[in-house]
């Protein structure tokens, strides 16, 4: 039987809309399976105004046949065949006539009892029970209430719509009362209509102006904005993140084609397409990603036939750009270099200090990792950039549009004609915003954002703020991530662990949690962030584990050990190695650690074993170092033999204690060369427990 | 077409729907938000509608005159209703027909903005309302104040007054806009946003500016400690204007700011609290 539900609110902000329909959804299939109801399908639908479920039913529960057991039939039939007094007891206590058990048979032998079948309760009853529980159950990313309702949601209530089977199934949420009626666009059509099916209520709507379906908005959109552009040749300045957000914020887009006067083109592509976004949520439409005097919009409207929505943008959007140029044309009159010296007035983070201090502490992170990826080249201009990379936070331009910061100042930087490796450092510092961003464009912005990002972590982490589940006000997670994101794109060698020492020390006595403990924090954080970066790409679980788990002191090098383990897996390599690894790990599990004695190396196979250990590990260890890990796998492998005879012929727990000591110490020595590598003994192969 | 008839228009529409008329409160504000007539009455939990203009200064918003758009004082519409009503989207969007726009002709957009006030342990949940783009209303539905949860909830409607009427009157600089028939902007305000600006960013004395600060959160204090909550709030705003005075001379060093906003957050909070203790006390 059909079902449709929809919950009509003021307006949701689409991240809000999304993630509802996602737990309408997930909760409903739940409490329907737990509920025996079979329910095919689920589709959802939304609008910043609506949250939409309609499903297919079953009417009502399955039947259930449940056995119930009563005494041991030994017990309840006498030998003569008639019933003794349990048997009687059992029949009254069940509602039943003696005559109507029967013999079950279990796996603890015969017994008396009887089925009973429990016929399935109408889904229209369990609905109207288990509606008013998820409907308030749904959780947003921040609830209000108003009026005087107990309840809270992402935004008020307007009304509840919901049929089962064509007719209405009525409950209640707070003070509302859900009905068979809808209402239509809030400005063409706010009078509340009835409508009886799916059909029914998608065809209302859309002679309402609304269209219900996502996908279906999303290419009214598209097929408008392509038959705008093809007479102009041009393309929009791609994003697809306010494309994702505009498909939620209207119930019936119309898309409409606006102007700008050219004297506005002389601003860069960046400053146009932030002024058109932001606020009014405009495209920018690019032609050779040059911005041409055009924009598009969205509208929540069915027309706009008096161009009166085309011309109101228009002139707002004037307004902006000449503020946008006023900006652009006064902030150069003053250079980058001169605003540092009043960085000292903005704050960074109230215990951390200024801006002035954190320029201060970036020029020396970004110097010490120049030198120690080697980057002398690029020394000199990355500290320049660091100086100059918090300037713009006092510039007109990105006090008016603040997602601009660092562009900005990466933009007046070329203005000033600095060289690229310093303008472009400051362009791109705080880039990259998610995992999916572009790769930097230069070495020097790759130095400067770990340096930004690293210095934001350690403060925040120092003055004792911990990021948990749903708590990260910093955005410390997407800061970490970004850092590891940095050096795997650019494989930068260098000890995370004494970059963390060094910026610690920077910091100083302004950080009041306990150096070490700052450090572990900071080196657990990252392993988390970076099994998280690599479960996202799609690697195994327990081959993240054992590259991650022996340390992250070289976050690229985590990133080849992964990337290693992941090729050797399809090799006939793959399983022998691990399974060696895993039983030099049994044999260790809770030794002591010993020391070699090569003078006690007794039989053939054990010194046999230590020769080809030293020769591997003096071959292995500079590769280590240089990360060639794949190579390491095949020389280590070399092993195998050695070692097989060795477990063979070799009693390693043998009662002479010296022997057994010198024997543990040698695999000891094995087991400390594959943990440079991987934990291997995490590795999870078929037909294996862990 | 004028910001008089403009505001004649609002003050029927709300007094229709039961809106008492406040008159404009008599300090500087930087928002209708602050003044007593909401920031008081969204406390408690008695009914409350209310309705009025508010001349809203934001000293360092000045520009000599010379900007278009922006002014150093503007005059907010500030709409309050407790609890707030159910259709009050309905509403408003009828209040914009009364004042002569035909909706069906514009696209008008409910666009998340929600506000916070953290030195007053206030936020709100709500939207910034565009009209074709024109940002012209704060709408927002109160959740917490003085670091209490409100129930019942109220609801805040902010219009942009000198914004709306830009867009009645399809003008692009503000200063070209009918006060009345026959006075305008430029008459009126013209000469008040060059002086103020002149005094907000060159002359306003820093050390007195200063001085008068640590007076009035003085006296504050002592109001307070005598349960004189509305004179007490009197001096917070003081203090806030005297600060956002000396924020645009650019006199604030990072550690004063924190300072001094903790300052009036401490006593405007302590205002709250012992408003809603006197309030919900028998």
């Amino acid at each position: 039987m059909e079902f449709i539900l929809e919950i009509n609110t003021e307006e949701m902000p689409s991240a809000h809309v999304k993630a509802a329909l996602e737990q309408m959804k997930e909760k409903l299939k739940k409490e329907l399976s737990s509920q025996n109801i079979d329910g095919g399908q689920i589709e959802t639908y939304g609008t910043c105004r609506r949250l939409v479920v309609v499903g297919d039913f079953a009417p009502s529960q399955k039947d259930r046949e449940e056995e119930i057991i009563g005494p041991p039939k030994a017990v309840a039939v006498k030998k003569d065949g008639s019933f003794s007094p349990a048997a009687k007891g059992f029949a009254k206590s069940q509602g039943v006539r003696v005559s109507e058990l029967k013999v079950i048979k279990t796996a603890k032998g015969e017994y008396l009892g009887l089925k009973k079948i429990e016929r399935g309760k109408p889904t229209r009853d369990i609905l109207s029970k288990i509606l008013p529980q998820i409907v308030p159950s749904l959780s947003f990313p921040k609830m209000m209430r108003w009026g005087e309702s107990s309840i809270r949601f992402s935004r008020p209530i307007k009304n509840i719509f919901c049929l089962f089977g064509g007719r209405t199934l009525s409950f209640s949420v707070g003070k509302i009362r859900a009905g068979n009626s809808i209402v239509g666009h809030k400005i063409y059509f706010p009078k509340k209509i009835k409508v009886k099916s799916f059909i029914e209520y998608r065809e209302a709507l859309r002679k309402m102006r609304v269209v219900i379906d996502q996908g279906e908005r999303r290419k009214m959109i598209f097929n408008q904005i392509v038959r705008k552009l093809v007479s102009l040749k041009a393309t929009l300045h791609p994003d697809e993140d306010l494309l994702e957000r505009i498909v939620y914020d209207v119930e019936y887009p119309h898309v409409f084609m606006g102007s700008f006067p050219e004297e506005y083109l002389n601003l860069p592509l960046e400053v146009l397409s932030t002024a058109m976004r932001e606020g009014q949520k405009l495209f920018s439409i690019v032609k050779e990603k040059k911005q041409r005097p055009f924009f598009l919009g969205v509208a929540d409207a069915y027309q706009d036939s008096k161009s009166l929505i085309r011309k109101g943008n228009e002139r707002v959007l004037k307004a902006r750009l000449e503020d946008a140029k006023f900006f652009w044309e006064q902030d150069k009159k003053i250079t980058l270099k001169e605003r540092t010296k009043d960085l000292n007035k903005i704050v960074f983070q109230e215990k951390l200090g200024s801006y002035e201090d954190k320029t201060q502490r970036l020029k020396k992170i970004v110097s010490y990792l120049a030198d120690k990826i080697e980057a002398k080249k690029e020394k000199k201009q990355v500290i320049q950039a660091a100086e100059l990379s918090k300037a713009d936070l006092l510039t007109e331009m990105v006090r008016e549009f603040p997602s601009l910061q660092g562009n900005v100042g990466g933009l007046y930087a070329r203005e000033e004609r600095y060289p690229a490796l310093v303008w472009k450092a400051v362009y791109e510092h705080y880039q990259p915003l998610s995992l999916d961003d572009e790769s930097l464009a230069s070495l020097t912005g790759a130095i400067l954002s770990i340096a930004d990002k690293l210095d934001s972590i350690v403060g925040v982490v120092g003055t004792g703020i911990k990021v948990t589940g749903s708590k990260d006000p910093f955005g410390l997670r997407r800061n970490a991530q970004g850092i590891c994101k940095v050096i795997i794109e650019r494989k930068l060698c260098l000890s995370f662990s004494r970059l963390l020492d060094k910026v610690i020390a920077i910091y100083g006595e302004k950080l009041r949690e306990p150096k070490d403990k700052i450090k572990s924090y900071c080196l657990d954080f990252f392993s988390n962030r970076l099994r998280y970066i690599f479960e996202r790409q799609g690697y195994r679980y327990d081959l993240i584990n054992a590259s991650v788990s022996v340390g992250i002191d070289n976050i690229y090098h985590s990133y080849l050990r992964l990337k290693a383990l992941d090729s050797l897996k399809e090799s006939p390599n793959f399983e022998p190695l691990i399974i060696i690894a895993k039983r030099v790990n049994n044999i260790l599990k809770d030794q002591p650690l010993f020391r070699i004695n090569q003078a006690l190396l007794a039989e053939k196979e054990e010194r046999e074993l230590y020769t080809t250990f030293s020769i591997i590990k003096n071959n292995v260890l500079p590769l280590i170092s240089k990360g060639d890990f794949p190579q390491v796998q095949r020389i280590i492998f070399r092993i195998r033999s050695s070692i097989n005879k060795f477990f063979d012929n070799v009693m390693v727990m043998t009662d002479e204690k010296r022997m057994k000591r010198n024997r543990l110490a040698l695999l000891q020595a094995i087991s400390k060369l594959l943990i440079l590598v991987a934990d291997y003994s995490q590795i999870v192969i078929e037909g294996q427990e862990k | 077409m004028s910001i008089q008839s403009l505001i004649m228009n609002l003050q029927k529409f709300w007094a229709d729907r039961g809106c008492y008329l406040a008159q404009s409160y008599d300090l500087e504000v930087g928002a209708g938000t602050m003044t007593p007539d909401t920031f008081f009455r969204v406390l408690d939990k008695r009914p409350w509608k209310v309705a009025y203009v508010q001349p809203s200064r934001r000293p360092a918003d000045g520009r000599f005159g010379e900007n278009p758009h922006r002014v150093q004082k503007h005059f907010q519409y500030q709409v309050i209703m407790k609890p707030s009503p159910s259709d009050i989207q309905q509403i408003y969007i009828k209040s914009l027909g009364a004042l002569g726009i035909n909706l069906q002709d514009h696209d008008i957009r409910f666009d998340e903005d929600d506000w916070e006030a953290p030195s007053i342990g206030a936020w709100g949940v709500g939207w910034q309302v565009l009209l074709d783009g024109l940002e012209i209303t704060q709408f927002t539905y109160f959740q917490q104040a003085g670091g209490i949860e409100l129930f019942s909830v109220p609801v805040e409607i902010t219009y942009g007054l000198e914004r709306l009427e830009m867009f009645l009157e399809g003008k692009d600089n503000i200063y070209d806009l009918n006060w009345s028939e026959d006075v305008s902007y430029q008459d009126l305000r013209f000469i008040e946003e060059r002086e103020f600006s002149e005094y907000n960013f060159n002359l306003a004395n820093v050390r007195r500016l200063k001085d008068s600060f640590l007076l009035n959160e003085k006296e504050a204090r002592q109001l307070i400690d005598k349960d004189l909550l509305l004179p007490a709030y009197d001096m917070c705003l003081k203090c806030s204007h005297f600060f956002n005075l000396l924020d645009s001379r650019g006199a604030v060093s990072v550690t004063e700011r924190v300072k001094m906003i903790a300052q009036i957050r401490g006593l405007v909070s302590q205002i709250a609290e012992k408003y809603i203790a006197r309030e919900s006390s028998p």
